[in-house]
């Protein structure tokens, strides 16, 4: 149910990376769940894909890597150069 | 294409500000506890009769988040202490931000003991980190005992775990002793108490608990204090 919640911190995490990077989109983010972190990865992903559809982020797939404990982390993010 | 490392929690801004609750608290030597349980496993009940038998002189404060009503401030608004509601309007669970701003305006300072009763859920809730010292769980003996295996993440963050509801026993066919096996396969180290709120049964064990943790709490400020002074 908060995976909305999680989606739209995962994208605010993006922003503010991207104002790191001008000239760049994101194509990718990738992001590690934990079993035990509560976070369910399909209702992320539904949650995730909802927001981004109509969004200026799309497209940015998410990618989810399935871990033991309970993290829920951001790892890399691809990015692309606009207009390229 | 080029990969770029982020390397940070996804809750990180949430991470910030329950950071710097914690440390305000901190300073306040105030001990806050995190109380997450499915609706109806009697947090409400369980924090009144809390509030009820707290040692006199005992400076305590209360968060209670629902998604909506003001009936559980109303409720644990009765025993003389401030109380606040958090109503999450549909979210599910509370996060630091909620806290910060429900705690603004009251004077920490001098406050022992603060209670959040988190929104009925053993799921959301889990993620979230309050600024607490620790979550306590509450499972009442009116549910499964496999709780602890259907829901790993809670148990396996939580402190203590408060079994509930203990005067259903004769009427419900809960076992007592697999809950605990359950909980402790989650968590070896998980802390257990069994209560009931309408008789009072384990709150004596539960207010020792909350004085013990407490101490604990002021001990290891004090060794970091001192060991600040070192340097």
């Amino acid at each position: 149910m908060h995976e909305m919640g999680i989606a739209s911190s995962i994208l605010d995490a993006v922003q503010r990376e991207l104002l790191r990077y001008p000239g760049y989109r994101a194509a990718r983010v990738d992001v590690r769940i934990g079993e035990f972190a509560g976070v369910d990865g399909e209702s992320l992903r539904f949650c995730f894909d909802a927001i981004v559809k109509d969004s200026p982020f799309a497209p940015l797939e998410l990618n989810i890597e399935a871990h033991g404990g309970d993290e829920l982390d951001l790892g890399s993010l691809e990015l692309e150069e606009v207009n390229a | 294409m080029i990969q770029v490392p982020v390397e940070q929690k996804v809750l990180s801004e949430n991470q910030r500000v329950a950071e710097g609750l914690r440390s305000a608290l901190q300073a306040t030597g105030t001990l806050s506890l995190n109380v997450i349980g499915s609706p109806g496993a009697g947090k409400t009940a369980f924090l009144e009769r809390t509030l009820q038998m707290l040692p006199p002189l005992t400076q305590a404060a209360v968060l209670t988040g629902d998604l909506q009503t003001e009936n559980d401030a109303i409720r644990l608004g009765k025993y003389g202490y401030p109380v606040r509601q958090i109503t999450t309007v549909g979210a599910c669970h509370l996060d630091a931000r909620m806290v910060e701003k429900h705690l603004d305006g009251w004077n920490l300072e001098g406050l022992d003991l603060l209670f959040i009763e988190n929104v009925g859920n053993l799921v959301c809730p889990t993620s979230y980190d309050l600024g607490e010292d620790a979550k306590v769980v509450v499972l009442s003996v009116a549910e499964g005992e496999d709780k602890p295996l259907k829901y790993p993440g809670i148990f396996r963050k939580a402190e203590l775990m408060i079994l509930n509801k203990i005067d259903l026993l004769p009427y419900v066919p809960f076992k007592p002793e697999l809950a605990r096996e359950y909980a402790r396969r989650i968590h070896p180290g998980i802390e257990i108490i069994e209560t009931c709120a309408i008789t009072g049964a384990g709150f004596d064990q539960w207010i020792d608990w909350l004085a013990m943790r407490g101490d604990k709490k002021h001990a290891s400020a004090a060794q970091r204090g001192e060991a600040i002074q070192q340097v």
